[in-house]
């Protein structure tokens, strides 16, 4: 492990974030309001810090990254660049003690939005700004933007990628890391425009529809009012939010397939079909059991039930309705769709169909042995068939995260809060979802967890987000031998 | 510029982390993930896991954009077809192909003029055996390569601690040796790749790199010490196809050759295909087998088995012995480093010379050659400056030259000179030029034709 470098790569992570501050500085000067004097001051600190620590560290120029050093990296990048993040919110005094920047500001950028705000339109305009973007960077990446604009990150680009992006499979579009970064950041970009252009064409104000968009690409969901989408309360707004928070759950490399002209793309891939189909099924199901229990008019029950489901399904987390006052099986469906979440290569959180798939497949042939004891086999997805180590690799993934899920719910419930909300709030975070259920519910939020709580729940979130191995392996003593 | 290579295997790993570094687009194909995995982990390329011979893999690998496929599996066969396959898909690719069986020596003319045109085949076995007759007739040379059809040779030499020219500045080297003037290229000492100005010193223990015409080469190396001594007899241990072509050469030139090979029945194979080359059977490094035939008379000892461990230690049973000189084959790139230390004096690589090779091909502009150095640290290359490239017609130091390169000659006509920063390149003169590898890019760069970029 070559510390220099580590921290060279952090420090060059932390400028970039330095200098994005500019965007909510720019909306602090456009309203006049209290944000603009702690952004600048966070700004300098991060940009004065990080620069000096790049001028401190410089030296002859890394050419290869390990795989080990890419970890480190990434899990040490992202707990640095939460701290730089949070530092405009704990210097405005708007967030309360330190731990409430803290999570907001990693909440952000696991693209959870997990809230302990009580009141979000009382704070800053600019500060409710820097909350949507930095969402809006963690949800396709920082270290994926760094790679697709400097040049420095080249050679040991891959092992970066791979532990901030991981997949069962990794999708590299182009030969090069760089441009396969860059083409990412475009569909996103691209999409993000689009999303604001309809948003405002449905009556948005542009400051409420560029953040929006700003959460709803990275599957984030902080929004800008109290009640979040529901205080709009307009079909149309609702069903474009749902149409992008879908595309969103989409691996994002057929969406560049498709941009390409393949129109086919979405039907070829298979954990687009069973994801799609996933949504569809269990909307209609959702939409039948509150249809007569807490909506009278179809139309409502099927407006209500869409938007829940795809918003927890693809672990965004805004709320149109309350539905804690669903029936039972409608909110243990939304409770196991943060489990399951979008697809691998898409900015959604949770298991990933694709890891559900294997699992599902892997089981099948488990039973298929048995009745043939003889038989070969093998796992195939879209046709081909899936490596035994990618298998084990994704089994094991799965053990990890419904473990820690349990490990941390167990911890939470002992920090004194009570059954439902641990287990809720343990589920979306490390799902990268948002609201839970309980003293967490899609109407409340973080606020009353206890400051341990709140840390735990901090720890969740990077799990999830950084897909369990990168975080856990922080933690293998082996990791740290030399 | 994007470049497929079909074949994970050494060869295509050396080539592909080269171009990589030098950002070209490169996607490689496999049967094997997992000799992909390596590719995937550790370079920043495309992998495709499939067979490099089958249309629909190659589509997908973007056959129609590419400028080069290289075929480097293992299988002749497979390298043909991909070629083949390649050239139906798209006529434009410039196809490189490398090729073993001597039975397609005589065929490679057709390979290129009929399809599947193959523009350049790669036959890492006479590429070898050029480097062998390379090395031995350059006396102590332990690298070198040629440069304008062989009129001026690249040549890897030690400095040895009594040779007069150790402790030397290089100012101070024209006093040595008198109307000579050596061009060193560059030094390499403690695994440091130097690249040395006027006041800096030679020490013992450098191995320096130098260019020179090569007419000039026996009086060169002389004023480093390093003399010419006949050959006369030479002992192979290894009776592959690089053994067999080598002991054909060197009869042809009336050294006295004997060929020591394992296996009963290769020998038998061996006496038939050759005609006054002592073919013996047993084991190369049997001891009383390399006393029994002189061993202490052999003016070279070359170790050419498939077994680079057998090759080392043959190489240095027969240097203690009393061999003159030996040379080595090994195929690990990452053995090269302790040769020197364990006290091999000179090493040949098939795959280094297919690398060599490959590489002057995919060079762009007008390079017409390129040789790999120090484990592929740096690069030499010769081009031909083209009119409308941005290195001709002003002063060399006006040119904005990236740092870890330099003009090291220019051949005009028949002369060489060794440029000064006055100097001015006239359009159609070689240079030859040395590089570090991260500054290839920018050569290739300003070798280019500037209208490329409209």
């Amino acid at each position: 492990m070559r510390w220099r470098c580590i921290l060279q790569v952090v420090s060059i992570l932390i400028f970039i974030l330095g200098l994005t501050m500019v965007f909510p500085l720019l909306w602090g000067l456009y309203y006049g309001d209290n944000g603009v004097t702690p952004i600048i001051h966070s700004m300098a600190l991060t940009i004065l810090v990080s620069g000096g620590s790049i001028l401190l560290l410089r030296g002859p120029q890394t050419e290869f990254i390990s795989q080990r050093e890419g970890m480190a990296i990434v899990a040490v990048g992202w707990t640095a660049v939460g701290f730089f993040g949070c530092l405009p919110f704990h210097l405005s005094g708007e967030f309360g003690p330190f731990v409430n920047a803290y999570f907001e500001s990693i909440s952000g950028f696991t693209t959870t939005g997990s809230s302990i705000l009580t009141d979000v339109q009382a704070i800053s305009k600019s500060l409710l700004f820097w909350r949507s973007f930095i969402q809006w960077l963690g949800g396709m990446g920082i270290i994926v933007l760094s790679l697709a604009i400097l040049p420095i990150l080249g050679v040991g680009g891959m092992q970066l990628y791979k532990a901030e992006v991981p997949s069962p499979v990794p999708d590299k579009l182009q030969p090069r890391i760089r441009e396969t970064a860059r083409i990412l950041w475009k569909v996103y970009v691209l999409f993000t425009v689009a999303q604001v252009v309809l948003l405002v064409l449905g009556g948005m104000g542009i400051f409420d529809a560029l953040n929006h968009a700003l959460t709803t690409m990275p599957t984030g969901g902080f929004s800008t009012k109290n009640a979040s989408m529901a205080h709009f309360d307009s079909v149309y707004l609702d069903f474009v939010v749902a149409f992008f928070m879908l595309l969103a759950g989409i691996n994002f490399s057929l969406h560049y397939q498709l941009l390409k002209g393949d129109t086919l793309a979405f039907w070829r891939n298979a954990e687009c079909r069973f994801f799609l189909a996933a949504t569809v099924v269990l909307t209609l199901v959702v939409t039948l059991n509150i249809y007569g229990t807490v909506y009278d008019k179809i139309g409502d029950a099927f407006r209500y039930g869409a938007f829940q489901l795809v918003s927890i399904l693809t672990t965004t987390g805004y709320a149109t309705a309350d539905y804690e006052q669903w029936p039972a099986m409608s909110q243990l469906i939304l409770l196991l769709c943060m489990f399951l979440g979008g697809s691998a290569g898409s900015t959604a959180g949770g298991m990933k169909c694709l890891r559900i798939m294997v699992c599902f497949k892997y089981c099948y042939k488990e039973l298929f042995t048995l009745i043939h004891p003889h038989a070969v086999s093998r796992i195939k997805i879209d046709g081909r068939s899936v490596p035994d180590d990618v298998v084990r690799s994704v089994l094991g993934f799965l053990a990890l995260y419904l473990g820690l899920f349990a490990f941390s719910s167990v911890l939470l419930a002992g920090l004194g809060v009570d059954f439902i909300t641990a287990f809720a709030a343990v589920a979306t975070t490390i799902g990268n979802v948002g609201p839970g259920f309980g003293m967490v519910g899609p109407v409340e939020n973080f606020a009353a967890i206890p400051v341990l709580g709140k840390w735990l729940l901090i720890w969740c979130m990077l799990l999830g987000r950084l897909e369990i191995y990168t975080v856990i392996i922080l933690l293998v003593p082996e990791f740290w031998r030399k | 510029m994007k470049i497929i290579i079909v074949g994970a295997g050494e060869v295509g790993y050396h080539i592909a982390s080269r171009l990589a570094v030098e950002n070209k687009d490169v996607v490689v194909i496999d049967r094997n993930p997992e000799a992909l995995r390596r590719f995937a982990d550790n370079v920043d390329v495309q992998v495709i896991p499939g067979s490099g011979s089958s249309p629909q893999i190659l589509e997908e690998a973007g056959i129609r954009e590419a400028e080069i496929l290289l075929a480097v599996t293992d299988s002749d066969e497979a390298n043909l077809v991909a070629c083949l396959m390649a050239h139906i898909l798209s006529p434009t690719t410039k196809k490189l192909a490398r090729i073993r069986d001597a039975a397609y020596d005589k065929f490679h003319d057709t390979f290129r003029e009929n399809a599947p045109h193959i523009d350049t085949i790669i036959n890492p076995e006479i590429e070898v055996v050029k480097t062998i007759d390379m090395l031995l007739s350059a006396p102590g040379a332990v690298e070198v390569g040629e440069f304008a059809d062989g009129r001026v040779k690249f040549v890897g030499i030690q400095i040895d601690p009594d040779s007069r020219v150790a402790g030397v500045k290089l100012v101070n080297l024209r006093e040595k040796t008198g109307t000579i003037r050596p061009l060193i290229a560059a030094v390499v000492r403690d695994e440091e790749l130097i690249i040395p100005r006027g006041k800096d010193r030679l020490l013992a223990g450098d191995l320096v790199y130098l260019i020179c015409e090569d007419s000039k080469l026996i009086e060169t190396l002389a004023v480093f010490d390093k003399r010419a001594e006949p050959l006369r007899r030479a002992m192979i241990i290894g009776g592959g196809r690089i053994g067999l072509r080598l002991a054909t050469l060197l009869h042809e030139r009336g050294v006295s050759t004997k060929i020591v090979e394992k296996s009963a029945d290769h020998c038998t194979r061996l006496a038939e295909e050759l005609d006054g080359v002592v073919v013996l059977c047993g084991d190369g490094s049997d001891q009383s087998l390399l006393a029994e035939e002189n061993i202490q008379g052999m003016d070279v000892f070359l170790a050419l088995t498939d077994d680079e461990e057998t090759n080392i230690l043959a190489s240095l049973l027969a240097k203690r012995l009393g061999a003159r000189k030996t040379i080595t084959k090994i195929s690990k790139f990452s053995y090269f480093a302790l040769m020197p230390a364990i006290g091999i004096e000179l090493v040949v690589s098939p795959r280094l010379s297919a690398i060599n090779t490959i590489l002057q091909h995919i060079r762009r502009g007008k390079i017409l050659s390129a040789i790999a150095i120090k484990g592929e640290r740096a690069e030499v290359m010769e081009a031909v400056a083209l009119e409308t490239s941005d290195i001709v017609g002003k002063p060399l130091k006006s040119i904005h030259f990236p740092n870890r390169a330099l003009v090291i000659a220019v051949i005009r006509d028949e002369n060489v000179i060794i440029p000064s920063g006055e100097s001015v390149i006239a359009p159609g003169d070689r240079i030859i030029i040395f590089a570090e590898r991260t500054a290839i890019p920018k050569i290739e760069k300003i070798l280019a034709v500037k209208l490329e970029y409209f």
